[in-house]
């Protein structure tokens, strides 16, 4: 345990709700502190807040909800409870609206420190959400006096034992012009994009006094529970302390083993890569074999072939699909409209974390690529990724479709992915109508082998070195 | 309020050295609501000149007040006799328990204010003194 983490632990937090989003925010938002969550109209702010006030609602002291610009509780309470951590029960009891919109725009933004003191004398609360803070500094035309109620403020909430969270439409200039940033303990940043014909969500913590948080933009789903996070995938810390299993593992693919010395190295990843219609998915379903005619729990993750498909595909090389999934054999299938790489790549590592599953295969990475608006970032995560699959002792096998190389060499996107495996195969179509394919091992990792071009056929019964 | 006042309204009095406005404030409303009488010292020099002409039954002081820190005037109170049977609560921003302990300080709360942690450790703080004063005056 490092200093930071110990002193995380003695470091008071209250839960956001979402088992998630704590985990990016090394543990929660800290007890006792004024946080802001930043955002546009629609990017979940009102969801991330009501998720965290009925997880920490209780009939200890109430949690407060103030809304500044005089929304009726009815149209809160309307959309809220269409949500899964809507507790009826809570609300009027634990959990108290209240409304200082019509206060602010008759008094001015003075009000607001006087109003809350008040509240806190008369409530005790553990917990507020001002909804929205921005909206008050246009009730403002003195920023001067603004900044004076903002310290004010800041005081107050200090005083106590409350935590505090200011929603507010703000921009990322903002963050420099309104003094409220400066004052607060954590700024989270929600946010939406366009990606192709949907939208990406994803949350940024960009300010955690105190305390050590996941860096980056983790992407997120609003779904009937709440909001569903995807914390960015890191290496894990023991990566650079692994070291591979003596003991191979069978590609399953006749002929391939003796290229390999008798297979890969367990707990090893093989990169495979190929141009359309050369085999890749053969080879990696002939891996995916070996692993459940060995009774090694494996995870099977797939982009172009849906289950139908794929049990057809299985079928015609001996293995009843059905069969295998009850018997140890997971199956991931995304279609490739729907792919978003952080949950794909969460959902895999979920099924590994346990130690359970002992090989892996992902055909074919090209389409997270496709999916990706941002290389480097997929990169990022499938070297995290792969570093999973390392001390987790999970022996994977990676598809990518290649363009039709000339004088058999890898182009710079293949050696980066390559750079991340321990083993590379690489398969060639030749001869006058590209039918004739071949297969060479471009590298493997702490093991010799076979650098000759061998040829590789596929037939009805699979696929064959020879 | 001295210690005649409280007595004929069976108020303890309880002095509060502190200048943060906002804790003052919430401190008092907190404490009075409790039962309890409220005077305060914005510095320790100021409280410790107080305390002598009041004999207030409990000091809670912050460490970080001027002229004479909390700490500080824990440790003059501790030479009155005085002030013998007054208890002296340090509430503070600062992480200071053992250093509080070192300076005779009978209990430490950190900030911020939890009215119902401190309400408790003040009546616990009283009765363990009734307590104390009834065992020494029948011995």
């Amino acid at each position: 345990m490092t200093a930071v983490e110990a002193n995380q632990n003695s470091f008071p937090r209250i839960s956001t709700g979402n088992p998630q989003a704590d985990l990016v925010l090394g543990g929660g938002l800290p007890a006792n502190s004024l946080n802001i969550v930043m955002g546009q109209p629609g990017t979940g702010k009102t969801v991330f807040a009501e998720q965290l006030m009925f997880a920490n609602a209780g009939p200890d002291r109430p949690t407060i909800y103030v809304s500044t610009l005089s929304e009726p509780m009815s149209k809160m309470v309307s959309y809220v409870q269409r949500f899964s951590y809507f507790d009826g029960t809570k609300l009027g009891s634990e959990i108290l609206y209240e409304d200082i919109g019509p206060l602010l725009a008759s008094d001015g933004p003075a009000a607001l420190v006087p109003w809350l003191s008040e509240l806190i004398k008369r409530s005790s609360p553990k917990l507020i959400v001002i909804d929205s803070f921005r909206a008050i500094h246009d009730l403002s035309s003195s920023p001067p006096d603004m900044r004076r109620m903002v310290s004010d403020f800041a005081g107050l909430v200090s005083a106590y034992d409350v935590t505090v969270l200011l929603l507010g439409e703000y921009t990322l200039d903002d963050i420099d012009r309104y003094p409220e940033f400066a004052v607060s303990d954590s700024v989270i940043q929600l946010a939406r994009q366009p990606l192709g014909t949907r939208d990406e969500r994803f949350l940024r913590v960009l300010k955690l006094r105190g305390s050590a948080y996941r860096e980056g933009r983790h992407a997120f789903r609003i779904t009937g529970d709440g909001i569903q996070l995807f914390p960015r995938l890191i290496s894990p810390r023991m990566a650079t302390s692994y070291t591979p299993r003596l003991e191979r593992t069978s590609t399953g693919v006749p002929g391939l083993d003796e290229m390999l010395e008798g297979g890969f190295w367990g707990g090893t990843t093989t990169l495979v890569i190929g141009p359309t219609g050369s085999g890749k998915t053969t080879m990696a379903m002939h891996f995916a074999l070996e692993g459940i005619a060995r009774k090694e729990p494996t995870l099977y993750v797939n982009f172009q072939e849906n289950p139908a498909q794929l049990a057809r595909a299985f079928a015609n090389l001996g293995i009843d699909l059905e069969a295998a999934l009850s018997s140890g054999f997971e199956l991931i299938y995304v279609s490739p409209v729907e792919l978003q790489i952080d949950s794909i790549v969460v959902g895999i590592f979920d099924r590994i974390k346990d130690g359970k599953i002992r090989r892996v295969v992902i055909d074919a990475v090209g389409d997270l690529a496709n999916a990706a608006n941002d290389s480097q970032r997929l990169h990022d995560y499938l070297y995290s990724l792969v570093q999973h699959f390392a001390v987790n002792d999970v022996t994977s096998m990676l598809t990518f479709e290649s363009g039709i190389s000339t004088d058999g060499g890898l182009d710079a996107h293949q050696q980066r992915l390559s750079y991340m495996s321990d083993n590379v195969l690489a398969i060639s179509l030749g001869g006058e109508e590209r039918t004739r394919r071949t297969i060479r091992v471009v590298k493997t990792r702490n093991s010799g082998h076979d650098p000759v071009v061998r040829q590789l056929d596929i037939t009805s019964a699979g696929a064959r070195v020879s | 309020m001295t210690r005649q006042d409280a007595a004929e309204t069976h108020r303890a009095i309880i002095l509060v050295v502190e200048r943060d406005p906002h804790v003052r404030a919430l401190e008092t409303f907190f404490l009075n609501e409790a039962g309890f009488g409220v005077e305060f010292a914005s510095d320790g020099q100021v409280a410790l000149a107080m305390a002598r002409e009041m004999q207030p039954d409990i000091i809670i002081t912050e460490v970080l007040v001027p002229k004479l820190d909390g700490l500080a005037l824990c440790r003059a109170v501790r030479k009155e006799p005085e002030l013998k049977n007054t208890v002296v609560l340090i509430f503070s921003i600062l992480a200071a328990q053992s250093r509080a302990r070192e300076a005779g300080a009978d209990a430490f709360l950190m900030k911020p204010l939890a009215e119902q942690r401190l309400v408790t450790t003040v009546r616990e703080l009283l009765a363990r003194r009734a307590s104390a004063v009834a065992a020494a005056s029948h011995p």
